[in-house]
């Protein structure tokens, strides 16, 4: 299996049933999976936080929703994850391509990859680095925790991730 | 015409079960002050995404969801028109008070102030059954109509009067009793 085949399984097993996007390279194959995924809800979408607002509805209505999208998505979030998701105490699940990290060949990614965490840290959003799909059972539990706990959780997916962790 | 506490007053004399969910500000407050009721969620915060958090809700059950919106709201999210436009699901009804103006923030105009039509940007984004009221007969027999038309979703333009009527009261709930009692209401049978 591929690292995006584990991870959307992951994401299944845990009970996701409700899914937005806006693309990134690196969730190509993820996105074709949820899109293809007749057991669960998913549309595309414009902007990242149109996605977490869409998501407040699902959990609202007692989805287990997730967002896939780019780091760069988050900074377009943060009010929504602020004022919306965490106010309201909303369970989701962030589902995020990790760019301008080890292996970025763009530069103009640089600088949001290495603010994302610390974005996360402020907004008390709790969050995993997945390196590798063994990481993808610390992953488990952080989603079941996020539903239990009814509040957001956020995976990191750096290159490594993607590439198996064969790239150095 | 009317103002949109009028407005707002005579959507909630023909809402039945519908959920509601209600703009950041002052509307919110009116709602919050002409019928409350567990059915309503009241957007507290992150102005812009009431149609969004009412297109969630839609997609995941089956009743007829209300959005009670702003045109200065429904501005600062327009792609959200183009997700509605492209899901296209049936029990989503757009109402967007326009006022050409940020009514919470001291009146300062919008956009729509100088003609721009949020009923045709909807319908190009593939909404059809978008279209502008403004007598207080159409608003009287909007929520009707929006019930008997039943195909696709619908987006409602509701010209009202760039006033205040007066500064409505604070809603004393907080959000987590909004969150919870609206969870429970839509959970059960109408």
């Amino acid at each position: 299996m591929t690292s995006s085949e584990y991870l959307y399984k992951t994401l299944r097993k845990t009970g996701l049933d409700f899914m937005v996007s806006v693309p990134c390279v690196k969730l190509g194959d993820l996105i074709a999976m949820a899109e293809k995924d007749q057991e669960i809800t998913y549309t595309p979408v414009t902007r990242e936080e149109e996605g977490i607002g869409i998501l407040a509805g699902a959990a609202l209505a007692g989805k287990r929703p997730a967002i896939l999208m780019q780091n760069s998505g988050l900074g377009n979030s943060v009010n929504a994850l602020c004022s919306l998701v965490s106010f309201y105490s909303l369970p989701m699940v962030l589902v995020i391509s990790h760019r301008g990290t080890e292996g970025e060949m763009i530069k103009a990614q640089i600088p949001m990859g290495e603010t994302t965490r610390r974005i996360l840290e402020a907004a008390d959003i709790s969050h995993l680095v997945v390196y590798s799909a063994w990481d993808l059972l610390k992953a488990e539990s952080l989603i079941d925790s996020a539903f239990r706990d009814s509040r957001p959780a956020a995976l990191l997916l750096p290159f490594d991730f993607w590439d198996g962790g064969n790239r150095k | 015409m009317t103002t949109r506490h009028q407005a707002i007053r005579a959507i909630m004399e023909q809402v039945e079960d519908e959920i509601v969910v209600c703009n950041i500000g002052h509307p919110s407050r009116e709602l919050f002050e002409i019928q409350d009721r567990p059915r309503n969620f009241y957007m507290l915060g992150s102005m812009g995404l009431a149609s969004s958090i009412g297109l969630g809700l839609a997609l995941s059950q089956p009743e007829r969801v209300l959005v009670i919106e702003g045109e200065g709201s429904v501005l600062m999210n327009l792609g959200s028109l183009a997700t509605i436009g492209a899901t296209s699901p049936e029990n989503l009804a757009l109402l967007i008070i326009d006022n050409e103006s940020y009514g919470s923030t001291g009146f300062q105009p919008t956009f729509t102030a100088n003609g721009l039509s949020l009923a045709a940007v909807a319908k190009e984004c593939g909404i059809e059954d978008s279209f502008a009221v403004s007598s207080p007969d159409e608003i009287g027999g909007l929520v009707d109509r929006i019930r008997q038309t039943g195909k696709g979703p619908c987006c409602a333009v509701i010209r009202t009067e760039k006033v205040m009527d007066k500064v409505p009261p604070l809603i004393s709930l907080d959000a987590e009793d909004i969150k919870k009692r609206f969870m429970e209401a839509i959970r059960n049978e109408p």
